[in-house]
């Protein structure tokens, strides 16, 4: 039996259109705009000023905080700018304006193509190098690797989680790179398995990319052969399902284990890391190369197939580059997604610059995302059969515009992980995680209220 | 590409609508409407003309012109009342009570709490047993007229077989070949005449995912374990399990109405409580109650308490 998580999910089309396009390296424009807030928590702040010539890979931003991170320049060449600029949403956030000169990088990164196997022993140096690099997870949630890689004091990893599902729609970046990097993934799963004390890990990749499956198995079985430090890494088939890469999903999958609400994966002894953000550790404690790159899919339906791209980009260039480089907005697009379509973004600014996070480029038609007009709830439970969370929508919809807090609170609104699958299921177009979204975010603050008060 | 559309995720969105489920409703109840229409001829066209048309009616006319709301007639649910109702009826109904029922369910039923999902009661059970109570005679008239083919059928003519269990105990229906049964040979309003007919239309609906087998599947094998057990014990009095299944409506009833969104309980385990509860309550009507055949009152006195289901009867909430 092909393993999965227990509750809920949906099965909407996979539209991997881009599947067999190949990463491609995007040509560095003349100026990228580097944000200063590429991950979740504090926005980093700037160490340049203007005037300062910088290479490619040297820090540009310091971490403002514990949850925070460093940022590296993508180019070599001067700083323009440092000051506010629109994010995709349209928000004003800090972002170092760099005008570009030659390609010229930090000495000590390695840009060679050798694959190093040999894991360095000391842990400490390992998470120093993760932090300096400003590694942060590239499932969706930007979250600093380092800070995971340590579990708090008593806590103790049981399974390291190498998430490889995509369950998006779609997206095929991870897809390509466990095609094309399956060993340096592996490389970096060993090296954060050992930081985490030797658990298993464990590479959850869904049954619909039987290639990545192959590709990734073989990698692991290669590199048992032939290096130390490997033993304990395996390659799991899960069933096709949507949101497989929630981490609590994927959590309940590969080890049957389900975090309590508010808690965190490493409390039922789980540490989740996407592929992508093996691959950056990769490249970070063998390499020295910092994390400036990423890979993004451009795709649509409304795509022909060779505009359909999986680019290798830096971070700091425009959308809207990237967009005329695969060759130009496809008229038929209504809405831009930075993301996959169920917990994506729309894109509101096309002059928005990649983070180290992007992962797409998706352009939609109006037929395919327009919703339709809301009608009454016809109590047919569908909503609550998809949630993968157990929680009832329908209801959190109701007290919601009730503003019933206490009922909300009751019925777990706090839980919801914004995965949209209630929205996408309700066939009378009932907008329900729009208004779960913000009641949850109601109800979150008076918990975290009563926490404080609780302290004091 | 002028603007771009910015709203929050997700992004897409199920093809599957109110409208197609209705739909998919119309469809899995075709079997059972193109059988009743061959074996009772016009007579049960024009019941269904009349029950479909007054009920579309009623709802246009009455969201449009009292309620003033955005007008629902399009999303088929109507529809599925009208053929509802049109099937729970003997093929002899005339016209006029038909119209009564339809304005009983649609307008009293449905409309009254605020229409689509808003009812606590199924609209074409509660036309059906309003149109039970008011024309007794009329509604337990069960004379077979002449159908399109299988004009030598009437070996049970004037009674169903549970109308007959009742009056005559368990020797009245002995006779009775369950083969036919199954296929379309029971007596009885034209919903109840075609178990096959109605199956087919059961496994449409499960494949289309419309509705979970729960509450069908709870209600079938509680009839069949409760009357197995009465059977068992005294086979002379009370009637065994496959007849109990296969007659007085009871597929009709646990597939199509039993299950009907509004008023049955959203969660899986609350469908079972509810199942089970309209087995027992249908059985005891049976075997003891005043009437020969108990789905419809038992599915109205269960759709009263589903709001005290939902209450308790939750999905099991991930990591509690
Ligand atoms: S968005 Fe929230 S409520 Fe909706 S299905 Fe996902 S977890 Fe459940
Ligand atoms: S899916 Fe939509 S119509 Fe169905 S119960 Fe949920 S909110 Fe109501």
């Amino acid at each position: 039996m092909m393993k999965t998580f227990s509750i809920g999910g949906i099965h909407p089309s996979d539209s991997k259109i881009s599947k067999d396009c190949k990463i491609e390296v995007l040509p560095v424009p003349s100026k990228v705009f580097i944000s200063v807030a590429q991950h979740l928590g504090a926005p980093a702040t700037p160490v340049v000023k203007v005037g300062d010539q910088v290479k490619v890979g040297q820090v540009i931003a310091e971490p403002a905080g514990f949850i925070s991170a460093y940022v590296h320049s993508s180019v070599s060449g001067t700083v323009k700018s440092v000051g506010p600029r629109k994010d995709l949403a349209g928000n004003n956030m800090t972002h170092i304006e760099i005008d570009v000169e030659g390609d010229e990088w930090i000495e000590e990164a390695d840009l060679s193509d050798t694959l190093i196997t040999a894991i360095p022993e000391d842990n400490k140096a390992i998470l120093e190098k993760i932090k300096m690099c400003g590694v942060v997870g590239l499932g969706g949630a930007t979250f600093p690797a380092h800070v995971k890689l340590c579990p708090p004091p008593g806590k103790k990893a049981d399974c390291l989680i190498l998430n490889g599902a995509e369950c998006e729609p779609y997206l095929t970046s991870d897809y390509r790179i466990m095609l094309e990097r399956s060993k340096e993934i592996v490389v970096g799963a060993a090296i954060m398995k050992q930081v985490l004390g030797g658990c298993p890990a464990v590479i959850g990749i869904e049954e619909n990319k039987p290639e990545a499956i192959k590709a990734m198995t073989a990698a692991v079985a290669e590199l048992q052969k032939t290096a130390k430090g490997y033993d304990g890494i395996s390659v799991m088939t899960l069933k096709k399902k949507y949101p497989q890469g929630g981490e609590k999903q994927l959590i309940d999958a590969v080890m049957g284990r389900q975090v309590k609400s508010m808690g965190l994966p490493i409390d039922v002894g789980a540490v989740v890391q996407n592929v992508a953000t093996s691959l950056a550790v990769y490249e970070a404690v063998q390499k020295n190369i910092p994390l400036i790159t990423n890979v993004l899919t451009v795709t649509g339906d409304c795509l022909p197939l060779e505009k359909q791209h999986n680019y290798k980009f830096r971070i700091g260039m425009p959308l809207s580059y990237i967009a005329e480089v695969a060759g130009g907005v496809p008229a038929e697009a209504a809405k831009i997604i930075s993301g996959g379509p169920m917990m994506g973004k729309a894109i509101a600014n096309m002059d928005a610059t990649t983070v180290k996070g992007s992962s797409s480029l998706l352009y939609l038609t109006a037929e395919q995302t327009v919703r339709g007009v809301e009608s009454a709830c016809i109590r047919c439970g569908k909503c609550a059969e998809a949630c993968p969370m157990g929680l009832e929508p329908f209801l959190l919809n109701k007290y919601a515009r009730n503003n019933m807090m206490d009922e909300l609170e009751e019925n777990a609104i706090q839980d919801c992980i914004e995965c949209g699958c209630c929205l996408y299921s309700c066939p009378a177009n009932i907008p329900l995680l729009d208004i779960i979204r913000l009641a949850k975010g109601d109800v979150i603050r008076i918990i975290r209220g009563r926490v404080q008060q609780g302290k004091k | 590409m002028d603007k771009l559309l910015v709203s929050p995720s997700p992004h897409l969105h199920t093809k599957t609508s109110t409208k197609s489920l209705m739909r998919d409703v119309v469809i899995a109840l075709l079997p059972a409407v193109v059988v009743s229409v061959l074996f009772y001829g016009w007579s049960e066209l024009l019941i269904l003309g009349v029950s479909v048309a007054s009920c579309v009616l009623l709802e246009y006319v009455i969201t449009r012109y009292l309620l003033k709301k955005p007008c629902s007639v399009g999303d088929f649910s109507a529809v599925v009342t009208g053929i509802l109702l049109a099937l729970n009826l003997p093929s002899t109904t005339p016209w006029w009570i038909v119209f009564i029922g339809a304005v009983v369910a649609i307008g009293v039923a449905k409309m009254t709490f605020g229409g689509l999902g808003q009812n606590l009661f199924n609209p074409a059970i509660v036309g059906r047993v309003f149109l039970l109570i008011s024309f007794p005679a009329q509604m337990t008239d069960w004379t077979r007229p002449q159908g399109f083919i299988g004009g030598g059928l009437d070996a049970l003519s004037g009674a169903t077989p549970l109308g007959l269990a009742k009056e005559g105990g368990v020797a009245a229906v002995e006779g009775l070949d369950y083969m036919d049964m199954l296929f379309y040979n029971i007596g009885g309003s034209a919903g109840e005449l075609s178990a096959i007919a109605l199956l087919i239309g059961f496994v449409y609906l499960l494949v289309r995912k419309v509705i979970r087998p729960y509450i069908t599947l709870s209600i079938l094998a509680t009839v069949a374990v409760f009357s197995g057990i009465f059977w068992a014990i005294d086979p002379m009095t009370y009637t065994d399990p496959l007849f109990n299944l296969l007659t007085g409506g009871l597929l009709l009833g646990s597939i199509f109405m039993a299950t009907d969104y509004v008023t049955s309980p959203m969660s899986n385990w609350g469908g079972v409580i509810f199942g089970v509860g309209i087995g027992i309550i249908t059985m005891l009507i049976r075997y003891f109650g005043a009437y020969p055949e108990g789905v419809s009152f038992a599915i109205l006195i269960m759709n009263s308490v589903v709001p005290l289901i939902n209450k308790v009867c939750h999905a099991k909430k991930y990591g509690r």
